[in-house]
């Protein structure tokens, strides 16, 4: 596997180009997919629960760890990102997260968020796939970030990484992207809605009361300096 | 004879000890109050992590669970303000759309703070925030007969907080459903 620290660096960078280029083995499916909806003016592909595993579904789960009301934690083994409620309870969503070299540790602040952002492809993510444009208007079918993005950074650094939508709902609940938290659609639009700006979040191999198990996952090392767009 | 005199005596201990056991209702109330400003339930939980959370089992159309779970009750502020922002407009035209298609529930619409300046200013923030969002669900057609605003300053912060993610959770307004008025 070819996965040197710069690639994972890059990985930070261009983990939103990767998703891009993601082969269409989910795109393709469609049903997937139910009727056309329209958030801020943009019409987007609603997500077909009924086609999704109860367990991805967004629902309000005992929380036993002692992360503090408010934060945001991810674990990433078992695909979920938690919000933490009052009286050890949580809002619980299924997530996508990175393969294998593009998984990422640490703490860090929500600390931007947008709507239908534009996805800007980093420089080297496009020297690597020149097929790449310069940018992604927002709200297009083929703007990996979907409706929403909260942009995650550490000690005012952007770390590159993010939470945000996806143009594959098929691959919640995988390893499947280079790093980034993608989410359904409409659970980024939940997220964006409950998480103020300021909003600590922590990404876990594993919350604390899982089993604790090794994990294979390469920590990053420094978060990555250059913003992402 | 004897027997009415211990009776009115029985009766006067059941009246004294029902006098204190009203007392002590009265005084679990006040606690329980306080205690559930944002919570549901109160009970120790038990069970394990990502098992459903009580009453979350299933989740009914129109039920206060609907509500948490697909509608959200906080708002957000920023430091100092009581001014909504397009993100806590949308919270609260999302919640107006609920309320309206579920008019059986009443609103307590609670405000908070975190401690940026004295407690009466704090107070009168809160109370601000609480009225801006009622204001706000109101002009959206909910009737404000169904409402009512009350700040609660800094006394009942989520928690302790010295780092910013934790104040940015104190500048809040919870939209509480209810099924009957706070008694004054």
């Amino acid at each position: 596997m070819e996965c040197t620290r710069r690639d994972i660096m890059l990985g930070g960078l261009a983990l939103l180009g990767a998703d891009a280029l993601q082969k269409p083995a989910f795109a393709a499916a469609t049903s997937y997919f139910s009727g056309p909806a329209v958030d801020n003016g943009v019409t987007y592909r609603s997500t077909n629960f009924a086609k999704i595993d109860k367990k991805w579904q967004r629902q309000v789960v005992k929380y036993f760890s002692s992360e503090p009301i408010g934060t945001v934690v991810v674990d990433t083994r078992h695909h979920f990102l938690y919000l933490i409620m009052e009286n050890k309870t949580a809002i619980r969503y299924g997530v996508g997260v990175g393969r294998d070299g593009f998984k990422w540790y640490g703490r860090a602040t929500i600390d931007r968020k947008s709507l239908w952002p534009r996805w800007t492809p980093p420089p080297e993510m496009r020297k690597r796939h020149p097929e790449l444009p310069e940018f992604v208007e927002g709200g297009s079918p083929k703007n990996p970030l979907g409706p929403r993005a909260m942009y995650l950074l550490r000690d005012g650094v952007d770390t590159g990484y993010r939470f945000h939508g996806t143009l594959e709902p098929g691959s919640i609940g995988k390893d499947a992207s280079s790093g980034c938290i993608r989410m359904f659609n409409e659970d980024a639009i939940d997220l964006y809605q409950r998480c103020p700006i300021g909003t600590a979040v922590q990404v876990l191999p594993h919350i604390a009361d899982k089993a604790p198990e090794v994990s294979q996952a390469t920590p990053v090392a420094n978060p990555v300096a250059t913003p992402v767009e | 004879m004897r027997n009415i005199t211990l009776m009115s005596a029985v009766t006067g201990l059941t009246r004294s000890l029902f006098a204190a056991a009203m007392l002590l209702t009265l005084a679990a109330c006040n606690t329980t109050e306080i205690a559930a400003v944002e919570e549901p339930t109160v009970v120790p939980m038990t069970g394990q992590t990502d098992d459903p959370a009580p009453g979350f089992e299933t989740v009914s159309v129109g039920s206060e669970e609907d509500f948490i779970l697909n509608v959200g009750r906080r708002t957000y502020f920023t430091q100092d303000s009581a001014a909504l922002d397009s993100v806590a407009k949308a919270t609260l035209d999302k919640q107006a759309i609920w309320l309206n298609s579920n008019p059986r529930w009443l609103v307590k619409l609670q405000g908070f703070s975190d401690d940026s300046g004295s407690a009466s200013k704090m107070a009168s923030l809160s109370q601000q925030r609480a009225d801006a969002a009622m204001a706000y669900l109101a002009s959206k057609g909910v009737d404000p007969n169904r409402m009512w605003a009350k700040g609660y300053g800094n006394d009942r912060e989520v928690r302790d907080c010295t780092e910013r993610s934790c104040k940015v959770q104190n500048r809040r307004v919870v939209s509480n459903l209810r099924t009957e008025r706070d008694a004054l």
